[in-house]
C-alpha cells in the first residue's frame, strides 16, 4: 500500500531524469551526429570519450571550469564566513540586513548575467565610470580573455556568497553557548575561541556549502550564456557551455553526451570525496 | 548569542562590523537600483558618457513596448512562467510529500533506503546538461515539444529530490504515537497521512513549495531546450536578448525587471521559509 505513495514521484523522476540519464549514457557510446545522419550509428565503445579527452577545446573548458569552481568557491566561503560572523544575532537591524543580503541568490542567473553585462560595460558602464573618477583606467572587462574569466568568477561570488552566509549563520546560531562560557573562563582570546572552537564545530556545515558551491560552479552555464556567451573566442567556454554548444547548436549528440558524462563523473566524484571527509570529520 | 556579546564588549569592533555590513548591503543593492534606472531610461541615454545614473525623465516606454506592442509576446511569457511555476510547485509538493511519507513509513531493507538516498543525491548533483538532449528527444517522441507540459515535467524532476528530502526530515520529526493511536482507531495509511500527518507538516510543505517556485521561475537550461515558440518562459526571453544583433538595452533591462521583481517581493514575503529550507541540511546533520 505504501508503495502506491511513492509511485507517482518515482514515475515522474524516471521520465524526467533517470530515463534521459540512461539514454545519454547510451548516446555517449554510439556514433550519432544529427548533421551527418538522422539515425543513430553503431556502437563505438569509448571512442567519444577518447575524442573529448584529446580535444584541446574540451581540455581548456575542463581546466577553466575547475579554475572558476575553485576560485569562486574559496572566495565565497571566506567572505561568507566573515559576513556570517557579523550577522549572527537577533536584533532588528541584523535581521533586516540578512534579508537584504540574500536577494542576489533568489533571482534568475540569466538576469544576473544581463545585469552585470551592463554594469561591466567597458564604454558606458557605471563601474568603469566610478573607477575613472578615482583615476583608474579600467579595461573592457568582458572583452578580454583574462578579465572576462575574472568577471564570471566575480559575478558568481556576488550571486552565491549569500548562500554560504545564510547557511553559516544558521549553523553558528546552533553552536552550544556553554562551550564558549567554559572557554572564556579558561581565558581564551577571541582568535583562540574562533580557531579552536567555532571553526571545528562549523566544519560539517562548511563542507556542505563547499560541496554545493563547488559542484554548482563547476557546472556554471546561465551567467556565462548571458554575459560573454563563451567569448571572446573560447576564453569563457566552461564545460557546460561547450557541451551546450556541441549538443544544441551543432547537434553532435554522441560527442556532447560523452563530454557531459565526463563532467558528471567529475562532479559526482567531488561529491563523494567531500561526503567521505564530512563523515570522517563528524566521528 | 555569544558572538554578539563579545562584539558588544568591544565598541571598535562593533563599528567595524557595521561598516562591513553597510558595504555589503550597498554591493547587493546598487546593481538592482541600476537595473531599475536602466529600465526607465531612454535608449539614447545608454550611449552617453558619463553614464546616466539618474535619468532626467522617467519613461515607461520600455515597458510599453514589452507589454503593449502587438507583435511583442512578453505578456505571454509572463503567463507561461506563472503557469509553469504554479503547476510545478503543486505537482512536485503533492507527489513529493506522498513519497516522503511512504519512504518514512515503509519498512525497507537497509540497502534499498541507501539506494533511494543515492538516487536523490545523483539527481541533485549531476550536470543538467547531460539530460538536455535525451529529454529533448523524448519530448519529441511524446509530441510534447514546445509545450508548457514538457517544461513543467522537467522542473518537477529537478524539484522532487529536495522536496522529498525536505519533507522526509519533517515526517521523521513527528512522534510515532500520533499515528499509532490513529491506527488503533482504524485509520488506513491514506487517512493517517491526510488527517494526522499532513496538518503537522504544513510548514515543511510551505518551505518545499517556496523553494520549488524559485527554482521553476528561474530555470533556463531545460526550459530553453524544449521550447521554441509558444512555450517560452521569462528566462528564455531574457537570454534571447544576448544573441540578438542590435542590443536593445532598455528593453533588456525592463525584461530583467519583469523576471527579477516578483522573486524579490516573494523572497521578502516568504523569507522565513526560504531561509529555513536552504539551511536545513546544515543545521540538522
Amino acid at each position: 500500500m505504501l508503495l502506491v505513495f511513492i509511485a507517482p514521484a518515482l514515475a515522474l523522476l524516471v521520465v524526467s531524469q533517470l530515463y534521459p540519464l540512461a539514454q545519454s549514457l547510451w548516446l555517449s557510446l554510439v556514433d550519432w551526429a544529427l548533421a551527418r545522419s538522422p539515425e543513430p550509428g553503431g556502437f563505438v565503445g569509448l571512442d567519444n570519450y577518447a575524442k573529448a579527452l584529446a580535444d584541446p577545446v574540451f581540455r581548456g573548458a575542463f581546466g577553466l571550469s575547475c579554475l572558476i569552481a575553485l576560485a569562486a568557491t574559496s572566495v565565497e566561503i571566506v567572505l561568507g564566513l566573515i559576513v556570517a560572523l557579523c550577522l549572527v544575532g537577533e536584533g532588528r537591524a541584523v535581521r533586516l540586513t540578512r534579508t537584504v543580503l540574500i536577494l542576489p541568490m533568489v533571482i534568475a542567473p540569466v538576469a544576473v548575467g544581463t545585469l552585470w553585462r551592463m554594469l561591466l560595460n567597458g564604454r558606458s558602464g557605471p563601474i568603469n565610470y566610478g573607477l575613472s573618477l578615482i583615476g583608474i583606467q579600467a579595461p573592457d572587462w568582458l572583452g578580454q580573455p583574462v578579465t572576462a574569466v575574472m568577471s564570471i568568477i566575480g559575478i558568481d561570488i556576488w550571486q552565491w556568497t549569500p548562500y554560504v552566509m545564510i547557511v553559516l549563520v544558521a549553523a553558528l546560531s546552533t553552536l552550544p553557548e556553554e562551550v564558549y562560557a567554559a572557554a572564556a573562563v579558561d581565558g581564551g582570546g577571541r582568535w583562540q575561541l574562533f580557531r579552536y572552537i567555532t571553526l571545528p564545530l562549523l566544519t560539517p556545515a562548511l563542507l556542505l556549502v563547499l560541496m554545493f558551491r563547488l559542484v554548482d560552479t563547476f557546472m556554471i552555464l546561465d551567467t556565462v550564456y548571458t554575459t560573454t556567451f563563451g567569448g571572446p573566442g573560447f576564453s569563457t567556454h566552461t564545460l557546460s557551455f561547450y557541451i551546450y554548444q556541441q549538443g544544441l547548436r551543432y547537434y553532435n549528440l554522441s560527442y556532447a553526451a560523452a563530454a557531459s558524462w565526463l563532467l558528471l563523473i567529475t562532479s559526482l566524484s567531488a561529491v563523494g570525496v567531500i561526503l567521505l571527509v564530512r563523515r570522517r570529520a563528524q566521528v | 548569542m555569544t558572538t554578539t556579546r563579545v562584539h558588544a564588549r568591544l565598541p571598535m569592533l562593533d563599528a567595524l562590523r557595521w561598516a562591513l555590513l553597510v558595504v555589503c548591503v550597498l554591493i547587493v543593492l546598487l546593481p538592482f537600483a541600476y537595473l531599475l534606472v536602466n529600465s526607465v531610461k531612454l535608449e539614447r541615454d545608454f550611449q552617453t558618457y558619463p553614464p546616466v545614473l539618474i535619468p532626467s525623465v522617467i519613461m515607461a516606454t520600455n515597458y510599453q513596448t514589452l507589454f503593449f506592442d502587438t507583435n511583442n509576446p512578453t505578456f505571454g511569457y509572463l503567463v507561461n512562467s506563472f503557469v509553469v511555476t504554479v503547476a510545478t510547485t503543486v505537482i512536485a509538493v503533492a507527489t513529493g510529500s506522498l513519497a516522503a511519507y511512504g519512504l518514512a513509513r515503509l519498512k525497507l531493507p537497509f540497502h534499498l533506503t541507501t539506494l533511494i538516498a543515492l538516487v536523490f543525491l545523483v539527481v541533485r548533483f549531476y550536470p543538467k546538461i547531460t539530460t538536455v538532449l535525451p529529454y529533448y528527444v523524448l519530448m519529441r517522441q511524446l509530441k510534447l515539444l514546445d509545450t508548457l507540459a514538457a517544461i513543467t515535467l522537467a522542473h518537477v524532476g529537478l524539484a522532487l529530490p529536495f522536496v522529498v528530502w525536505l519533507v522526509l526530515a519533517f515526517v521523521q520529526d513527528l512522534p510515532p504515537e500520533l499515528e499509532q493511536s490513529a491506527m488503533l482507531d482504524g485509520c488506513g495509511p491514506w487517512a493517517r497521512f491526510r488527517f494526522v500527518v499532513l496538518p503537522l507538516i504544513t510548514p515543511g510543505l510551505l518551505t518545499a513549495a517556496i523553494l520549488t517556485a524559485f527554482l521553476s521561475w528561474n530555470e533556463f537550461l531545460l526550459a530553453s531546450s524544449v521550447s521554441s515558440l509558444k512555450a517560452k518562459t521569462l528566462p528564455i526571453a531574457v537570454a534571447s536578448f544576448v544573441t540578438d544583433k542590435g542590443l536593445n538595452w532598455g528593453a533588456m533591462s525592463a525584461m530583467s525587471v519583469v523576471i527579477v521583481l516578483p522573486m524579490i517581493l516573494f523572497a521578502l514575503f516568504a523569507q522565513r521559509y526560504l531561509v529555513r529550507g536552504l539551511t536545513l541540511g546544515a543545521v540538522k546533520a
